[in-house]
Parts: structure tokens; C-alpha cells; sequence
């Protein structure tokens, strides 16, 4: 293994989540004064990274598309062991929505360049599409394959891929370059080490606009992206909300009566 | 790509099965096809890959297509992401689809976005409904932040329109004596990286009822307490003929498997009959079972979240109810 | 002055707390019930660093300095106290290897202490004299190129889980007649005696050594013939004092963060008890001594780090910090009402927790007795 890049995208810590608000004039989400973490998937996918340079040398890229205070965020991914990180940042990606995130993300990884796998997570914590991992295969025209539960590189260079479906599990046998996005029960993220602390602060975080990574922007932000938000509501109920009262006994009666009453049962 | 005057209006359905059985959400995105299609007058088309398919074709018109595109293939006998892109994206090329909808299901999750960036248009992901506006746009409503905004996502400027959905979101049509048309379609495949070799599938053995199936779900919590009392739970389901289900602490804990969670992440159920005991409410959870057709909550805690979206209430602790509720079941089957 | 942390530092604080939150709370029922420390956590406390964290990298360990630990402490601290209080002891080992001992010694000591394959510990405290040291009753003779020990050690933190044993011990008399050492447990002599059975810090493992006619090589022997009580005191006075300052640091915290989250879920008259001016006026006092506690933490830890001398400090931060923690964590069940005397919730254990770390390492009212010496000195009249 030469070079592995770990796609990861800083979002709301989920311990805080209850205090994410939407606004109901402008209809967007408020998370100020909530910290990022890395997306929970995505440490997965770095840890696996990270196993398999323990065993086969090579080095750790992070690649992230976001605004400048992802610096920290990653600064926490080299912490965990990363060797380095690249962080595309550019007013112009704004609105993106996954094909021009994809399309971000490809221009990343050809400037990274060099290298035999793209993990990330299956999908993130906030606003969870899920189509990341394909779409970014298809922009580098590599394979890919998704919902990875166990990964195994042999001597050989050949990658054992376990894929979990709904009925049970897919064994496939793959080639590098490929790229994998992991479920979490691939692996246990390591803890960051103090050592770790110590070493990511000299470890190089480089920042891309679009200037370097030349995207169209046909492809990109909000012009570029074929779906658009036609509208965003919050959720409400409309239930009866009969409150049943008095002994235990009542209320069984009560309830026995509501279940027959609802047809799926025969007398 | 970009529209250009696209005159094909038909709604398009990938039919997935594995080892010729169709997972449930085939036939639930031709029922709601049919509807999306009826509306304006177009065809519904089922897409099915696979091999050995001459005996099932024929139950995707049953259940409502009115052409079932086949592609059957050895090279396609197991499903495999780039075959199936490639062989995808020429029949799209072809025929230029107004609409296609696909499960959001593990196949589906993977297939999409390919053939969605391939195809240079837009894909909405785990819709839970699905709209015609007046411009004949189709608008995919998706659950967002654990379920608590919904957003309506529209694709105006590039055909096809693509969609993940849900499974158990829509409904299947009951089979129906109908005709439709089955057409074979050639597959060849280039001579390219066609990604990686299948070695083997292995199955987890499930041998309970689907929740998906289940008509009737009795589902537990955290407030649940313990492995014992969540056996209440079980006898209230087998008594009743319905399914487990569970939020994400039961899991946890060991008293349920991760296959009976039912929740954003979990499983999407409609059963006719919701039964929740020692359960709290979290959105999460409430966008697995909030179209349920009859809502019944027992939480001991009077502001549990779960009555805003109930139909019948009972605030009490569930170990004075459910045994008494098991024993007055039992008492009126003997009758 | 700069009263902020760094980025490093706030990175290790949230290294920590996350490992502290996803680790520990799994154990602490059993350590609750059976008062044994979960020690197949050392080794992934030992991969983050924790036991190492004052140690030098030469020896296995991070050296990242008093500040860097008090961050560690605190954060396992408000998790669960019984862990700052086993490795504060630990560190303790540490330090006095570091500034007492050969260059062999630290090559020996040192990296197995760093990596967590053993615990560290300290023993000074004899049946005869906790507070008044030099009464101690434990000897040491020498006999030819051994020294041979007879006493007992008592209130000894991690005595059932090390594997050599820093002890003081008589060669003397006076205050230069002590000598420290080093003993491996399974030195013929030696032996682990009772456990004790506090009713808070449960898990924090507390006990006895007996030594009878315990040889033990001159090569064992840490820092000089007589310089015992200058490795005992400066041991428990820098590294030791700060340790349980930090543990009652973190037990605090915990008690501020359960105080103010149930006066904001209580619902009493139709309103959170949280806008209640009755409970406003207790947690205001818990969170003002949370601050105070902080900040007399910190500083003492910059001075150590700056090599400044710092025993009255010490002194001030541990009988202050002990002290407070007990307060706020009498407030904080106040706060939760009948609730707060029920085991499920977490204010007993805390309060319980703060209580035990008032006397132990140090009584208030000798800190008070050293604190006094140095704010007369200045105005005594010659």
C-alpha cells in the first residue's frame, strides 16, 4: 500500500444534537456554538486506513471538502495517526449537493494523486444521502463498493471485501485502486493518543480552493447541482391522542377493545 | 443529462431480486408507479437484471408494470455494481425515462448514485414519499436530521429523474390478473475493469416474521428495564400474531437484534397495529412507525414524547398493563 | 497572563473525555460493589498515555508536564474518581523516580510504569504516623549490602496492584534518619496485607504491606542514606497534593454538570425548579467554587511546570479543592431533593467520593499548618 486517502466531513457533534434548532423564517438549520467532530462512519474508515498502514506501510491522507474551521476537525484525524491532510475549501462549492460534491472530492484526490484506496464512511450523521462513495467512484472511474464490514489486504496486493447486505453478508475479491465506504461495525476506532496530540501539531495541513483544483463550475455549488430544495418543513402529528384513565382494569378493557376494533385480529 | 425536450414520460422501476426472490420493495415501487404514471398518462416499466428470470418477470405486471425490461444474463446472475451500471446506463440511453425509482435497500443504495453520476443527473436519497407538481416535476420528500424536518427535493433541469425510496414507504398493489410486455434485452459487457469478483454470499439465517410483513408490532424501549420483562413483550406478539420490534437501546442491551430496530436507521414499519411499551419517543424512532395505522403507546413518564403522535394513550407503568392485557387476549381466544 | 489553554491542551481534553466516557462507565457498578480496580483498563489507558503522562519520553513516557496531567486527572476525575486517585498515587511512583533515582533505576522503573504493566505506588503512611512522619515506626537496617525492613504501611493506594513498592522507612533518627526504597513485591519478606473497605473512591485500591526481616540490596535504596524525608515530602507535596486536588477537581465538575441538569429536567409547579430562585442560589454557589477550584488547580500546575517552588500552593489546592467538592456535593443533593439519596442517582456517589479525599493524602488542618508558616513568615519579627 503507497498511499490511502480517508475522505472525512466535519459535522455537529451528536452528543449536542438536540440543540440544533431550524429556524422557521429561513428554513435553515442552526448550529452555531455547536463543535464538528468527525462523522462517526468516517473514523471507521480511518481506522481502517490506519490498521492497514500498521501492516503494510504506506501513508494516510485525510481529504475533506469544507469551510476553514475544519482545520481542527482534522487536526483531530492526524492526531488519530493520519500522516496528512488536504482541505478544499472554496466560497464557489457552497450548495453543492452530492454529484458536485463527488466531483470536489475526484479533483482532491487526483491532486493527492498516487493512490491505491479511498475509504470514508457510508454516510454522514447529517443530511445522510449516502451517495458519496459510488458517485466518487464513478467521477474517478474506479470501482467501488459500499456497507464494508470487514477488509483484508493479502500479500499479494489481492483486497478480501466483506459486504453486508440485508439477507447476510457478500465476500468479494478486489484489485487496488478501488473505493470502499465502511459501516461501523468494520472495526473499533482507536482512541487518540497523547503522542498523537504532540505529533499532529507538525503534520501539514495543506488548503485547496478552486484555483488549484480547477472543478467547472457548471459542476459545482448550487448552480451545478441537478437536485434543488423545493421546500423544508418541520414534522407534525396529527393523532387522536386518547388518553385512556381509571383502574388497570379499565384500561385493559378499554384497550382490549381498541385492538379488535381495528380489524387485524378475528374473534 | 440535461433535458432537451424529453418526451418519454414513463416511470421507471429497478426491480431488484437476488437468487430470483424480489425484495419487497420492488412491488411497493410499482404500486406507487402506477399511480405516479396514471396521473399522467405514461407507462410503468419494471428493470429487471439477473439470470433464470422467465418464471418471475411475469409477477412485477401482475403487481402493476406494464413492461418489464429484462436483462438476464449469466454475467449477471450475481449482482455486481459496474455490470449492472453499464448495462443500466445504455437501456437509459436508449429509451430516456422520465422517472426512476429505486429501493433504498443495499443494492439500491450503491446502483443509484453510480448510475446517477453516470447518467450526469440528480438522486434523492431515502425518499418516504413521492409527488407529481403541475410541471410534471417530481418532487421526493426525504426525512432529514433524525427525522425531524421533512425537505422536498426536486431534480427540474435533468432527466431522469432519480429516486432511493424506502423500503415499506409505499404499498404494493395486490396481484391483479393484467397483461403487460416482456422484453429481453442483450447484455454485453466491455472489456474493462469490471470491479471486483464475487466469491460467495453467506446468509444470517432470520427465522422470526419480518417486522416489515407484520401487521401487528409490538415494539419495546429502554423503559422496557430488563430482559425479563421484555419478555412480555414477546408473549403479548406471539399471542397477538405480530413482530418485536425495538428502538436502538434494547439492541444495546442484548433483549432485541439490530434486525427488529425500528427507526431512522432501523427499519420503516406500517403495521395496522403499533403497540409501544417503555418507549420515549425520540424522533428517530417515530419516522420508522408514525404511519402506523393505529397508534397505541404505554409509557409510565406522563410527557413521554411518544403521545404527540398516538393515537391512544395509556400513562401508566406497562407491568400493571400488559400482564393483565395478556390474560384478558387469552381468556376471550378460549371464548 | 494568560489564562486560556492551548489547542494542545484542548485537544487533550477531549482525547481524554472521550476515552474516559466510552470506557469506564461499563465498569463502575462492580467497582462500586467490589471496591477492585478494573485493571484491564490499564493497558488502553497506557496506549493513550495516561499513566505515563508526566514521565519522560526517554522512559516510555509523553512528558507533557503538571498542567497536562491536572487536564487528565480532572477529565477521568468527572467520570469517576476512583481512577484519578489510583494513577495520581501511580505518577507519584513516577516522580519520585525521577528526581531520586540512578540512571539504572529509571532504565528499570520507569518504562513498565509508562506502559502501564504495572501500577505505581508510594508508601509512606505507617501505623504509627500518617501526619506526623517522622514517627514512624517502619525500619530499615543495613546488614552487610542489604537493607532489612520490618513494619507495616498502611492506607497505601495500589498496594495489591504493584509490582515494586516505593516505601519510606527509619534508618535514623530525626528527620534525616529516613530513607526510601524501592521493594518488589515478591521479595521474601514482604508481603500484602488487608484491604480496605472505604465507603467512597470505590475501586480505588487501598491497603496494607508487612515486612518481616525483608532484605532488600543497597541498590534498591531511592535518592541517598537519609534523604527519605525529602523524597517523601516533596513527592506527595508536588505530585501527590495536586493529584487529589485534581480528583476532587473532577468530582466537582461531575457535581456542578448533575446539579444543574436536574434543576433544568424537575418539573415542580408546572416550571423546571431550574427558575427557582432557591436552587439558582445553590448552584450558583457550586458553580463559583467550581471556578475558584479550576483556577488554584491551574496555577499551581503552571508553577510546577515553570519549576517554581510551590509547596504552600499544593497545600492550598488540595485541602481548598477536597473541601469544596464535599460542599458542592452536599448543595447538589439538596438541589435533587429525596432523589439525591437514592443510589441510582450519581450526587451520592459524588458526595461520598469528595468526602473520602479529605483526609486522605494530607489532612486539612495540616495544609493549613503549612500554609500558616508561610503567610506569617513574612511579618515575623526578628
Amino acid at each position: 500500500m503507497k498511499r490511502i486517502i480517508v475522505c472525512v466531513k466535519p459535522v455537529p457533534d451528536p452528543k449536542e444534537w438536540d440543540k440544533v434548532s431550524m429556524d422557521p423564517e429561513t428554513k435553515t438549520l442552526k448550529r452555531e456554538g455547536i463543535p464538528s467532530v468527525i462523522n462517526p462512519l468516517d473514523k471507521h474508515a480511518l481506522e481502517a486506513a490506519l490498521a492497514l498502514r500498521d501492516l503494510h506501510g504506506g501513508e494516510v491522507v485525510l481529504l475533506s471538502m469544507a469551510p476553514p474551521f475544519a482545520q481542527a476537525t482534522l487536526r483531530e484525524g492526524l492526531a488519530m495517526g493520519a500522516d496528512r491532510a488536504v482541505l478544499v475549501s472554496d466560497r464557489v462549492f457552497a450548495g453543492s449537493d452530492s454529484l458536485g460534491t463527488a466531483e470536489i472530492l475526484a479533483a482532491g484526490c487526483r491532486w493527492i494523486n498516487d493512490f491505491d484506496l479511498v475509504l470514508c464512511g457510508n454516510s454522514s450523521i447529517d443530511g445522510s444521502t449516502a451517495q458519496v462513495c459510488s458517485q466518487l467512484g464513478e467521477m474517478l472511474s474506479l470501482p467501488n463498493v459500499m456497507h464494508v464490514t470487514g477488509l483484508e489486504l493479502s500479500d499479494e496486493g489481492k483486497l478480501s471485501i466483506t459486504q453486508k447486505i440485508e439477507s447476510g453478508f457478500v465476500q468479494l475479491s478486489a484489485r487496488s485502486p478501488i473505493v470502499l465506504s465502511v459501516r461501523k461495525e468494520l472495526n473499533k476506532p482507536r482512541y487518540i493518543a497523547f503522542t498523537g496530540i504532540l505529533a499532529a501539531e507538525s503534520k501539514e495541513i495543506v488548503t485547496l480552493s478552486n484555483d488549484e483544483l480547477c472543478v467547472s463550475s457548471e459542476c459545482i455549488g448550487l448552480g451545478g447541482s441537478p437536485t434543488k430544495m423545493a421546500g423544508l418543513e418541520l414534522r407534525t402529528f396529527e393523532r387522536k391522542k386518547e388518553k385512556l384513565e381509571g383502574t388497570a382494569e379499565d384500561i385493559v378493557t378499554a384497550l382490549v377493545e381498541k385492538i379488535y376494533q381495528c380489524g387485524v385480529l378475528e374473534c | 443529462m440535461e433535458m432537451a425536450g424529453n418526451k418519454n414520460r414513463d416511470v421507471w422501476v429497478f426491480a431488484e431480486q437476488r437468487h430470483g426472490e424480489f425484495h419487497d420493495v420492488s412491488c411497493e415501487l410499482i404500486g406507487k408507479a402506477r399511480e405516479l404514471a396514471d396521473s399522467i398518462g405514461s407507462k410503468v416499466v419494471a428493470v429487471l437484471f439477473g439470470h433464470d428470470l422467465d418464471g418471475i418477470a411475469n409477477t412485477l405486471v401482475k403487481h402493476g408494470a406494464d413492461v418489464v425490461f429484462v436483462a438476464d444474463s449469466p454475467l449477471l446472475a450475481e449482482y455486481r455494481l459496474l455490470p449492472y451500471t453499464h448495462v443500466f446506463e445504455q437501456m437509459v440511453t436508449e429509451h430516456n425515462p422520465d422517472i426512476i425509482l429505486m429501493g433504498a435497500t443495499a443494492m439500491g443504495v450503491e446502483l443509484a448514485p453510480r448510475l446517477a453520476a453516470r447518467l450526469r443527473t440528480g438522486l434523492s436519497a431515502h425518499c418516504i414519499d413521492l409527488k407529481l407538481n403541475d410541471d410534471g416535476n417530481l418532487l421526493q420528500v426525504v426525512p432529514g436530521w433524525g427525522g425531524g424536518v421533512v425537505a422536498t427535493i426536486a431534480c427540474p433541469d435533468h432527466r431522469p429523474q432519480m429516486s432511493t425510496v424506502m423500503p415499506g414507504a409505499m404499498k404494493a398493489l395486490p396481484e391483479m390478473d393484467r397483461d403487460g410486455a416482456i422484453e429481453k434485452i442483450t447484455v454485453e459487457l466491455p472489456d474493462t475493469d469490471m470491479g471486483p469478483e464475487f466469491v460467495k454470499v453467506e446468509r444470517i439465517v432470520a427465522t422470526e416474521q419480518p417486522l416489515e410483513k407484520a401487521d401487528i408490532v409490538i415494539a419495546g424501549g429502554w423503559g422496557v428495564g430488563s430482559e425479563e420483562d421484555w419478555s412480555l413483550l414477546e408473549e403479548l406478539a406471539r399471542l397477538l400474531g405480530g413482530a418485536v420490534g425495538s428502538t436502538r437501546p434494547p439492541v444495546d442491551e442484548g433483549w432485541a437484534t439490530e434486525n427488529q430496530m425500528i427507526g431512522q436507521s432501523g427499519k420503516t414499519v406500517r403495521p395496522t397495529l403499533y403497540i409501544g411499551i417503555g418507549i420515549s419517543g425520540v424522533m428517530h424512532h417515530v419516522v420508522g412507525m408514525d404511519q402506523s395505522k393505529l397508534i397505541i403507546t404505554i409509557n409510565s413518564d406522563k410527557n413521554a414524547d411518544i403521545f404527540e403522535v398516538s393515537d391512544v394513550i395509556v400513562a401508566e407503568d406497562f407491568r400493571k398493563i400488559v400482564p393483565k392485557l395478556i390474560e384478558e387476549i387469552k381468556a376471550r381466544k378460549i371464548q | 497572563m494568560d489564562f486560556g489553554f492551548s489547542e494542545r491542551e484542548e485537544m487533550l481534553r477531549k482525547a481524554v473525555r472521550e476515552f474516559a466516557e466510552s470506557e469506564i462507565p461499563p465498569k463502575m457498578e462492580k467497582m462500586e460493589e467490589t471496591g477492585e480496580f478494573p485493571v484491564e483498563l490499564m493497558k488502553p489507558m497506557a496506549q493513550v498515555g495516561i499513566p505515563g503522562i508526566i514521565t519522560p519520553p526517554e522512559y516510555g513516557g509523553v512528558g507533557m508536564g503538571y498542567v497536562a496531567r491536572n487536564i487528565v486527572l480532572e477529565e477521568l476525575g468527572r467520570v469517576c474518581a476512583a481512577f484519578p486517585m489510583s494513577l495520581q498515587v501511580h505518577h507519584m511512583a513516577c516522580a519520585a523516580l525521577m528526581d531520586f533515582g540512578t540512571e539504572e533505576q529509571k532504565k528499570k522503573y520507569l518504562p513498565p510504569l509508562a506502559k502501564g504493566e504495572t501500577f505505581g505506588t508510594v508508601g509512606v503512611t505507617d501505623p504509627a504516623g500518617g501526619s506526623d512522619v517522622i514517627g514512624m515506626k517502619c525500619t530499615a537496617e543495613l546488614k552487610g549490602d542489604k537493607y532489612v525492613i520490618n513494619g507495616r504501611k498502611c492506607f497505601i493506594t495500589n498496594s495489591h496492584l504493584s509490582d515494586s513498592w516505593i516505601i519510606v522507612a527509619k534508618t535514623g533518627d530525626g528527620p534525616k534518619g529516613l530513607s526510601a526504597f524501592i521493594i518488589d513485591k515478591d521479595t521474601p519478606g514482604a508481603k500484602m496485607g488487608r484491604k480496605e473497605n472505604k465507603f467512597g473512591l470505590r475501586g480505588a485500591n487501598t491497603g496494607e504491606w508487612a515486612f518481616d526481616n525483608c532484605e532488600v540490596p543497597k541498590e534498591n535504596m531511592l535518592g541517598a542514606e537519609g534523604q527519605g524525608l525529602a523524597v517523601g515530602l516533596k513527592t506527595i507535596s508536588e505530585t501527590g497534593r495536586t493529584g487529589m486536588a485534581a480528583t476532587a477537581l473532577g468530582i466537582l465538575q461531575a457535581v456542578y454538570e448533575e446539579a444543574a441538569k436536574f434543576a433544568n429536567e424537575r418539573v415542580l409547579y408546572g416550571k423546571p425548579i431550574a427558575s427557582l430562585q432557591a436552587i439558582q442560589l445553590l448552584v450558583a454557589e457550586i458553580y463559583t467554587q467550581l471556578d475558584i477550584c479550576r483556577l488554584l488547580n491551574y496555577r499551581v500546575n503552571w508553577m510546577k511546570d515553570n519549576d517554581m517552588r510551590c509547596d504552600t500552593e499544593t497545600s492550598m489546592a488540595k485541602y481548598y479543592t477536597c473541601n469544596a467538592a464535599v460542599e458542592a456535593a452536599k448543595k447538589a443533593i439538596e438541589v435533587h431533593g429525596s432523589y439525591g439519596i437514592m443510589r441510582e442517582y450519581a450526587v451520592q456517589r459524588l458526595f461520598r467520593d469528595a468526602m473520602v479525599t479529605v483526609p486522605a493524602g494530607g489532612t486539612a488542618e495540616i495544609a493549613k499548618v503549612g500554609i500558616a508558616r508561610a503567610a506569617l513568615a513574612p511579618f515575623k519579627k526578628k
